[in-house]
């Protein structure tokens, strides 16, 4: 692995909004063929470093490369090679789901055809070829996660950012999303796999990134964070490492409250 | 997908775009998606039945388009500056005052929705799209729908000028409103970049908001000057343009019809008309340049704010307390006091309408003249032009329908509401407190400044008139629960608000005629705590008529 390059390299990579900083020096390097799990507690920063990569926020301090490029930089031409499923996603949905993907892959330089084709056939794939002219105003949420998945992949990008994506899906669908992701991996794709479901994670990465207040407090593979700490799963893993061990007092709490039998 | 023709049209200009660095197949392809949607913007009542794609020609047609022929109508007014006697810097002036305050304030309050939108960041920005293009693209929607607005006001005046003046002043004033249109995009624009520029998070929104009402205010104070500039009583009065008229703008535009049809060679006129070509060009090309940074200051829009504000709970439950009974009006108040307060939209709409406010019986105050100074006014029944403060709050209440996340009225559904009275009472009342009352007051307080104390009771009566009403344009115009319907709805609701505003009139009226009676204002501002009285009390459920409808 050492000889190849990495596709992404982050270096002390800083931003804040206000006097709160969000992101306090990241470093990162990122291969070929990686599935990366991104996981940290709510408000970690993963989505900002993603949004960082993909030139949604600027003003940050730090390098950031993708494929050499700094998404600061006015050339835009990068994000050709990069899908992106974001966690909060807005969809044109007045639009049918033929015209969202068609559009789609032309901004990623496609052809009409081309990206009209392909969007049919993956859509058909997905078991929703009967609703290709719908709109998307009338999916349901795991039909629309279904929409997103498309419209990142549609033109075959080297990387991708997947803020998660088996969210509203069937346990069918999702079987068939995993598969798809080793696969795309075997054949050298990058993938950014970010989410708060840990078993999902621990099977499907093949490297753990674990983000805590804007700080990369653990990188490697399972079987290496595993003998790090001494945990079984993923999940202890990720508490101990966020130093989180009340949830059982912080449940009681809870529930007392609930209950009116304590106040805060 | 549609093919409007506004797109066929910018094919022409294809060459010019690239030249900017657009990439046009792109553009192009993002307006047409955005226009298709646009045209889509259905009442979310249709079912999904219908949202089938094949029915898409019978649906696909602009509510837009549809609501130009008020527009239409503004325009065979200023048709009649056409007949005002032959000096056409006089009435181009005048025209072209009145046009461009006409799209200047639909462009603020309407279009910078969508100059501001970042909601599609997601969708857009992270495809390898320049800065440039995405900006473009945007800004040639918002030129759209301001050409067609544009061209809708100025149809009548245009046929009308070709018949009295002939082709080529028809051909002047064509061109010099494509001038016009592009002067105002882009110093709307600008001044929205400069503001992005210098400020983040929450206050530039708030910044925004203010900018949109002073802009509002400059615009209709500019629009009284420019009245001045002439006498008006005198129509034939040879009128000397002069150096000082170069801060009106409209001037520009008038002065090439006097230059170049009446072969009128004076510099100054020269000049203005080049003020009116070069500027223009000017600031667009200003505009395009700075455009990627826009752009990207675009984002500070979604950032989340430096610090939340805490500490204006209390403030907020001890007003609740005083203006509310019950404890879920006095939760639907709170409610609807922060939405008012922390949505973007619902300010970007509603701000520029309390600018409205403001202005509008200044306004009539002093075009009705006053010639013995302000000293005149005092003694003189005009401090009844208080009343036109009242003529937004139809507007402001018919908005209170209306939020960006309409969605989440399911909790009215969920909620064990018992009595929906206490929904619309908690959010009319915050709309009256927070928007409507302090308008109010801080315009009495300027009123007994220029006619005298002796006006305080009348400033009363009318303060009670306008409760009354606010709660008859709520009845009439609330056919939703409060912030229960998305923006896209709005439709044609102009012609709603009409009655109310005569109305409005009538109350003015009536107590106008009451001065004339002994104690009459007196017996009538008695009337009127009764009236309010009977309206307002909890146990009359004077809402519930309307809510039973609402439920429905």
């Amino acid at each position: 692995m050492n000889n190849v390059m990495p596709i992404i390299t982050i270096r002390d990579l800083r931003k804040r909004y206000g006097d709160r900083f969000v992101l306090n020096g990241i470093d990162l390097d990122v291969y070929p063929g990686q599935i990366i799990g991104y996981i940290g507690p709510n408000g970690a920063g993963k989505s900002t470093t993603v949004k960082i990569m993909l030139g949604l926020v600027g003003d940050f301090t730090g390098e950031v490369r993708i494929m050499g490029q700094s998404p600061d930089g006015e050339d835009v031409e990068y994000k050709r090679k990069i899908g992106y499923v974001p966690e909060i996603a807005e969809i044109y949905d007045t639009l049918t789901a033929r015209e969202y993907l068609t559009f789609i892959g032309e901004l990623y330089g496609l052809s009409t055809d081309d990206a009209e084709s392909k969007a049919q056939g993956l859509m058909n794939r997905f078991g929703m070829g009967r609703v290709f002219d719908h709109r998307i105003a009338s999916f349901s949420k795991g039909m629309r996660q279904k929409v997103l998945i498309i419209s990142s992949l549609l033109h075959n990008p080297d990387i991708l950012f997947l803020d998660e994506p088996l969210s509203g899906l069937d346990a069918n669908s999702v079987m068939v999303v995993k598969e798809v992701l080793a696969l795309l991996a075997a054949s050298g794709k990058t993938i950014f796999y970010s989410s708060h479901m840990m078993d999902v994670v621990e099977k499907i990465s093949n490297r753990i990134i674990l983000l805590d207040d804007g700080r990369v407090v653990a990188d490697g593979s399972f079987a290496e964070l595993q003998e790090k700490s001494q945990e079984g799963s993923l999940e202890q893993i990720f508490n101990q490492l966020t130093g989180f061990n009340e949830h059982k007092q912080i449940a009681e709490q809870f529930v007392a409250i609930v209950r009116g039998e304590a106040h805060d | 997908m549609t093919e409007p023709i506004a797109l066929r049209v910018l094919d022409r200009f294809r060459g010019l775009f690239s030249r900017f660095g657009v990439d046009y197949p792109v553009m192009r392809r993002i307006l047409q998606v955005k226009l298709t949607m646009d045209a889509r913007r259905v009442p979310t009542i249709v079912g999904k039945s219908k949202q089938r794609s094949d029915d898409q020609n019978a649906e696909d047609h602009n509510q837009f388009a549809k609501s130009l022929w008020i527009y239409a109508l503004f325009g065979v007014f200023c048709s009649a500056f056409m007949w005002l006697g032959d000096n056409y810097f006089f009435k181009m002036s005048l025209t072209f005052g009145v046009l461009m305050f006409i799209v200047m304030t639909s462009l603020i309050s309407d279009f910078s929705s969508v100059l501001l939108d970042i909601r599609d960041r997601n969708i857009l920005a992270t495809k390898p799209v320049n800065h440039r293009t995405l900006t473009m693209a945007k800004t040639m929607h918002v030129c759209i729908y301001l050409i067609m607005l544009t061209g809708a006001i100025a149809v009548v005046p245009l046929i009308t000028g070709l018949i009295r003046h002939g082709i080529l002043f028809f051909l002047i004033f064509a061109v010099e409103l494509i001038f016009m249109d592009l002067l105002v995009v882009a110093l709307t624009a600008l001044v929205y970049l400069t503001v992005l520029k210098f400020f983040d998070g929450e206050k530039l929104k708030d910044i925004i908001n203010y900018v949109q009402i002073g802009l509002t205010i400059v615009m209709t104070i500019g629009y009284q000057l420019l009245i001045r500039m002439f006498n008006l009583i005198d129509f034939h009065v040879t009128f000397q343009p002069k150096w000082y008229q170069l801060y009106i703008i409209p001037a520009w535009f008038a002065a090439p019809f006097e230059s170049l049809l009446h072969r009128n060679g004076e510099p100054i006129l020269t000049v203005f008309s080049l003020f009116g070509i070069a500027v223009p060009l000017l600031a667009f090309i200003i505009y395009i340049r700075l455009m990627p940074s826009m752009e990207r200051h675009l984002q500070k829009l979604a950032d989340p704010g430096g610090r939340p504000v805490r500490g204006k709970g209390r403030l907020l439950q001890g007003l609740s307390r005083i203006f509310c009974s019950g404890s879920q009006e006095r939760g639907f108040f709170r409610l609807a006091w922060s939405l008012m307060g922390n949505e973007r939209d619902f300010k970007l709409k509603v701000y520029p309408i309390l600018g409205f406010s403001i202005i509008f019986p200044f306004l009539f105050l002093f075009t009705s003249g006053f010639d013995d100074g302000l000293k005149g006014l005092q003694g003189s029944p005009k401090y009844l032009f208080i009343y036109f403060s009242g003529a937004m709050i139809s507007t402001i209440i018919m908005m209170l329908q209306y939020s960006n996340k309409y969605k989440a009225s399911w909790i009215y559904k969920t909620l064990p509401i018992s009595d929906y009275e206490e929904v619309h009472r908690g959010a009319l009342i915050a709309a009256i407190v927070r928007l409507i009352l302090p308008l109010f007051l801080v315009q009495s307080v300027i009123f007994s400044f220029i006619f005298g104390s002796g006006i305080i009771l009348d400033l009363v009566t009318a303060g009670l008139s306008l409760l009354l009403y606010t709660v008859i344009c709520y009845a009439f115009l609330h056919r939703n629960l409060p912030f229960s319907q998305p923006f896209d709805a709005i439709q044609n609701e102009g012609l709603r608000v009409l009655p109310l505003i005569l109305l409005l009139g009538g109350f003015g009226v009536l107590h106008f005629v009451m001065t004339f009676i002994n104690y009459g204002v007196y017996a009538y501002t008695m009337v009127l705590i009764l009236l309010n009285f009977l309206v307002w009390h909890p146990n009359r459920k004077i809402f519930k008529r309307l809510t039973r409808r609402v439920e429905n």
